[in-house]
């Protein structure tokens, strides 16, 4: 909670509570989320603007076997509850079902050791084309120096195959310390090797259209909600999943 | 015209122990974020930095920063103010982290900002107040932020905490 309150003050709008699902262990059964209403009895403001601050809840689940991904598509209740799905693949092959198959809005790169994996175009342009975001981690960085090389190396080649595009930078800060604010995360997007306005969307429009590709995953097959701004409607045509119809206005 | 040009960084520091505020120095701020700058980009990111690095202006009240340094190398800087974790002055050490808040070419560009930025900080304050007193001293004081001709931004402080 301590987390939040330094969240708000420090400038962000929307943050995404992550519960983090690993396979490995038997028995693992997707708990319900933490509904934000039960941590803060009511919102503080945004500084700045006048809106209320968003709290999303947020799943990932950490795959190191194919047989984990069934899991997304069954029908349980618990991951509909959930605003985001984000999948931490461990190797190639469940890299790329993860980018081409699987119903997610992020894939998690992973950035404590050397990935055993390298990038291929193919796969990362079918996620591109899919709406998925590819999601970088900062606040290993901070805290460890090896961690920094490989953050910044896994950063960089996953840079020079998908040119910049469809990246979120996010923290998994535990603790309010380890947060930085919205621009000096934009500032840590230059060290990755993003350029200067892709770094700034990495921290703004990019986790934006993440939560929308959410939103369509949570609502129904082959519905489009329409939104009255133009631009939102054309993010929102990008963001349904190639399998569902998209029906356009 | 030939002119050195800088860029002048807006900084605020935040951290957990409330005590932390009142030790800031710009001593032990310039130490850290030199260590900082040495441990992101090395010798030649510090060389490179600390042409014309200094500490402008210190605000111990609401832990404000404003850093300077040569355009050429801000982007070094930049980068590295997030590595920034604890502040050490008189043989302790506070953890703590610098949130940016505002990149100007010049001071004055960056004293404007400040004082937006304290109204604004003013007006959060005063939305919390309870105590009658407290709130009538922060509306005088949102009432007499200008900018002034001294080099030193106006506007008072008040703690409610």
């Amino acid at each position: 909670q301590n987390i939040l309150t330094v969240c708000f003050s420090v400038g962000y709008s929307v943050v995404a509570l992550n519960h983090v699902i690993d396979f490995k262990e038997k028995k693992q059964e997707i708990i319900k989320p933490v509904s934000p209403s039960e941590l803060f009895p009511s919102l503080p403001i945004v500084q700045g603007t006048s809106k209320k601050i968003k709290v999303l809840t947020r799943l990932t689940l950490i795959v190191s076997d194919p047989s984990h991904c069934n899991l997304l598509r069954s029908t349980s209740a618990n991951i509909r509850l959930y605003d985001i799905i984000a999948v931490f693949p461990k190797t190639e092959k469940l890299f790329h079902i993860a980018c081409t198959t699987l119903d997610v809005d992020l894939v998690c790169i992973n950035v404590t050791e050397k990935l055993p994996f390298y990038f291929r175009r193919p796969p990362v342009n079918m996620a591109i084309d899919r709406g998925i975001y590819f999601e970088l981690l900062y606040t290993p960085a901070i805290k460890d120096s090896t961690m920094r090389r490989y953050t910044i190396s896994n950063a960089i080649s996953l840079m020079q195959i998908c040119k910049g595009k469809n990246i979120v930078i996010s923290s998994a800060a535990e603790r309010p310390l380890e947060l930085r604010g919205p621009y000096d995360v934009a500032n840590l997007g230059l060290l990755f090797g993003l350029s200067e306005g892709e770094a700034k969307a990495a921290v703004s429009t990019n986790c934006r259209a993440a939560m929308l590709h959410g939103e369509t995953r949570k609502s129904a097959c082959g519905v489009v909600y329409t939104v009255k701004k133009p631009r939102k409607v054309e993010e929102e045509e990008t963001a349904v999943p190639a399998c569902k119809k998209a029906k356009t206005q | 015209m030939v002119r050195f040009k800088n860029r002048d960084d807006d900084c605020e520091v935040i951290s957990e122990d409330p005590r932390c505020r009142q030790c800031i120095e710009d001593r032990a701020l310039g130490l850290a974020i030199r260590d900082a700058i040495t441990r992101v980009h090395g010798d030649y990111g510090l060389a490179c930095c600390s042409i014309s690095f200094t500490v402008k202006y210190l605000n111990a009240y609401t832990g404000t920063v404003l850093l300077r340094c040569r355009k050429d190398s801000y982007r070094l800087l930049c980068s590295a103010l997030p590595f920034v974790r604890s502040l050490e002055s008189r043989a302790q050490r506070y953890p703590c982290f610098l949130n940016t808040l505002h990149v100007g070419g010049t001071i004055r560009t960056c004293q404007k900002f400040l004082i937006q930025y304290n109204t604004t900080q003013l007006l959060r304050l005063l939305q919390n107040c309870t105590n009658e007193e407290e709130r009538q001293c922060i509306q005088k004081s949102l009432l007499s932020c200008s900018l002034t001709e001294e080099p030193s931004p106006s506007g008072d402080e008040e703690e409610d905490d």
